[in-house]
């Protein structure tokens, strides 16, 4: 047979395209296209009242680079909140896989427990803990109140209302840390450890100098993907404070809301998510070499 | 002075698994013993026990006149080298080194020195800036023992390091284990489930089963005087042959074999005359050819050639197949028939209810 007859794919190739098929339609119309739109959006004068769409170019996005509340409050809140949130609870999650990984009575049990934060939609917890920090009414502030201290406006002021907002992730994201540094913990071959305990090390010693290098990888991995979840948060900064007191607690993704479906200016709410997406992507990128590079270090 | 003693120590996990049962064992200072055994005979228990990584259920273990029953691992002044090599991949040779005297905050100078020393009796100057991962098996297991050797310990103990390299390797770390022990001799526990090792390296062979010591003796003695069926079978390669046969007037006979009985074992055996026993005899103690009274004829049937040597595989009588060990150069074939004989004090005597010796050779 003439060897030009042959088709562009072998049977095996054609059958896992068409594996791959329904998942790249599905990626192509929910992820592609809305980006395309979103892109073209964005450089356009394109509002729920002015539907014309005339194009404006980079106007948009200089007017967003240019906003002080995007500079002075968005950014900086995003970046504080990315790097606290992170750094905090994979402080947490290590501490408690490190509390779990040595056997005790009831182990299963708490670790069970340990998880009930992962299944609650943050929604629900961000209403549970603006409750819990509501000044008239809430149980943080009858309990201060209680031991004789003073009772504090926590969501009308900038700083304790941004604290409630980390702790709340903190408090939401700490279980995925303990689970995914438990298991890492697990998979650690036991002769290393042991050959340190004959060896005389010191507990601390042992953490920082076994424990740690050892679970790098996971760390790695974790913090990435945290990382570039934290910017996009949303849901709780939301529920919790709206951005308020004023807009002092605005993150990213709110400011990008805010403009598109609250100001109704789509145009410009567009170029705000394409530039977040942009520096998402940068700080990823970037996130990514640095721990990989200490990962194999 | 390191002298180790286990008296009476037993091993329970939880109240069904009984690993180590009553083990009393004496070990001289810088004496080199062995612990050998098949797979989960307690003889890796046993050594964790000394080093401290495993409880002790009861009994009590001396090292140097000190019981350490209740001590951290850390303060039993021991050093252990790993079958999977435990190596911290992370840090560099030299870091492995060092880790051990960094953790006692000795000073940097003589950290260096006490490495120098290590890395020229084990040739490691080359790999001191590498990291684990970059060496071969062989390379880290010396990695392994340098990093016990730094920490000059009062004891050495071994749990199977040579398992993971291959043969030719394993000899080779054999030779420089060996070659260690006499440039600083140390007090040293070596666990294996290879009886080479466990003959070629120790001063004395501990042989274990089932949690429980069989029999303690240099190598020479726990090859010629097993105590009992299983020493027997499991010290030698290939392994011993057992024979059912019925003791008889100065000799002893089964169908197609009558062997004469020499003095010793004569006597002893006068005790079951006309019951059966189990006869045992070496392949590297059947010899071909004919000497009276002490031969029986056997059909080959496999031959296997080493060079060295030739591996016979052969019937005696309708079901026992027994091997011998002859000469290279003897020429035989699959099939043949030919007669094994084996020189006098070269039989071996088991009980066949108690399994133990009869006053052997």
């Amino acid at each position: 047979m003439a060897s030009g007859s042959r088709p562009l794919f072998g049977e095996q190739q054609r059958f896992m395209l068409l594996l791959v098929l329904p998942a790249g339609l599905l990626m192509l119309l929910f992820q592609v296209v809305p980006i395309v739109i979103g892109a073209n959006a964005s450089f356009r004068d394109w509002a729920l009242y002015n539907p014309k769409k005339v194009w404006v170019g980079l106007a948009h996005y200089q007017a967003v680079i240019t906003d002080p509340a995007f500079l002075e409050v968005v950014l900086p809140n995003t970046f504080l909140f990315m790097v606290v949130s992170v750094l905090g609870a994979l402080a947490l999650g290590l501490a408690l896989a490190l509390l779990l990984n040595r056997p005790f009575r009831g182990q299963k049990l708490v670790q069970t427990v340990l998880l009930v934060p992962l299944m609650v939609a943050p929604v629900i917890a961000a209403i549970m803990m603006r409750w819990m920090f509501n000044d008239q009414f809430g149980i943080v502030n009858a309990v201060l109140e209680g031991l004789g201290f003073e009772g504090q406006p926590w969501l009308v002021e900038r700083w304790t209302a941004f604290g409630v907002i980390l702790l709340t992730d903190i408090w939401l994201w700490t279980p995925w840390y303990t689970l995914l540094l438990l298991a890492g913990l697990q998979s650690l071959p036991r002769e290393p450890f042991e050959a340190a305990e004959i060896d005389g090390t010191s507990t601390w010693r042992v953490f920082t100098h076994l424990t740690v290098p050892m679970l790098r990888p996971v760390i790695v991995v974790c913090v990435v993907i945290r990382a570039i979840d934290a910017f996009r948060t949303f849901d709780i900064v939301w529920t919790l404070t709206g951005g308020g007191p004023g807009r002092s607690t605005e993150l990213f993704s709110l400011y990008a809301y805010v403009l598109a479906f609250l100001n109704l200016d789509l145009g410009r709410g567009s170029a705000a998510a394409m530039i977040g997406g942009l520096i998402i992507l940068v700080v990823g990128v970037v996130l990514y070499r640095v721990t990989d590079r200490i990962a194999k270090a | 002075m390191a002298a180790i003693s286990l008296a009476k120590v037993n091993k329970h996990y939880g109240s069904l698994h009984h690993a180590v049962k009553d083990v009393d064992l004496e070990i001289a200072d810088k004496e080199f013993v062995a612990l050998v055994g098949p797979s989960g005979c307690g003889k890796s228990t046993t050594l964790r026990m000394i080093a401290g990584l495993e409880d002790i259920s009861s009994g009590e273990i001396r090292i140097g006149g000190k019981v350490v029953n209740n001590l951290a691992p850390r303060d039993r002044d021991v050093a252990m080298v790993f079958q999977n090599y435990a190596l911290y991949q992370h840090m560099s040779v030299y870091d492995n080194l060092a880790f051990g005297l960094r953790n006692k905050k000795v000073p940097e100078r003589d950290i260096k020195a006490a490495i120098d020393r290590a890395a020229e009796i084990l040739g490691l100057h080359e790999l001191l800036k590498r990291r684990p991962r970059q060496l071969s098996g062989g390379q880290q297991q010396r990695v392994a023992l340098g990093r016990c050797l730094v920490r000059n310990p009062l004891v050495f103990l071994f749990d199977e390091p040579l398992s993971n390299l291959d043969a030719k390797l394993r000899a080779q770390m054999r030779v420089e284990i060996k070659r260690l022990h006499a440039q600083v001799p140390t007090t040293s526990v070596f666990v294996t489930h290879d009886q080479v090792e466990a003959m070629t390296l120790g001063d004395r062979v501990v042989v274990m089963r089932d949690g429980r010591v069989q029999q303690v003796g240099t190598p020479l003695t726990v090859y010629a005087r097993p105590v009992n069926r299983f020493v027997a079978g499991f010290i030698g390669a290939p392994a011993m042959n057992f024979v059912e046969v019925t003791v008889g007037e100065g000799k002893v006979s089964a169908p197609d074999l009558d062997l004469a009985v020499s003095e010793p074992s004569g006597a002893a055996l006068q005790r079951y005359r006309g019951r059966k026993v189990v006869l045992g005899m070496r392949p590297e103690h059947l010899v071909l050819g004919e000497i009276a009274g002490r031969s029986f004829e056997a059909a080959v049937e496999v031959v296997e050639q080493l060079g060295s040597e030739i591996l016979l595989e052969a019937r005696l009588g309708a079901t026992r197949i027994t091997v011998a060990r002859v000469p290279a150069e003897a020429s035989v074939a699959s099939g043949d028939r030919l007669r094994l004989s084996v020189p006098p004090g070269r039989l071996h005597f088991f009980d066949p209810e108690t399994d133990e010796a009869i006053a052997g050779s």
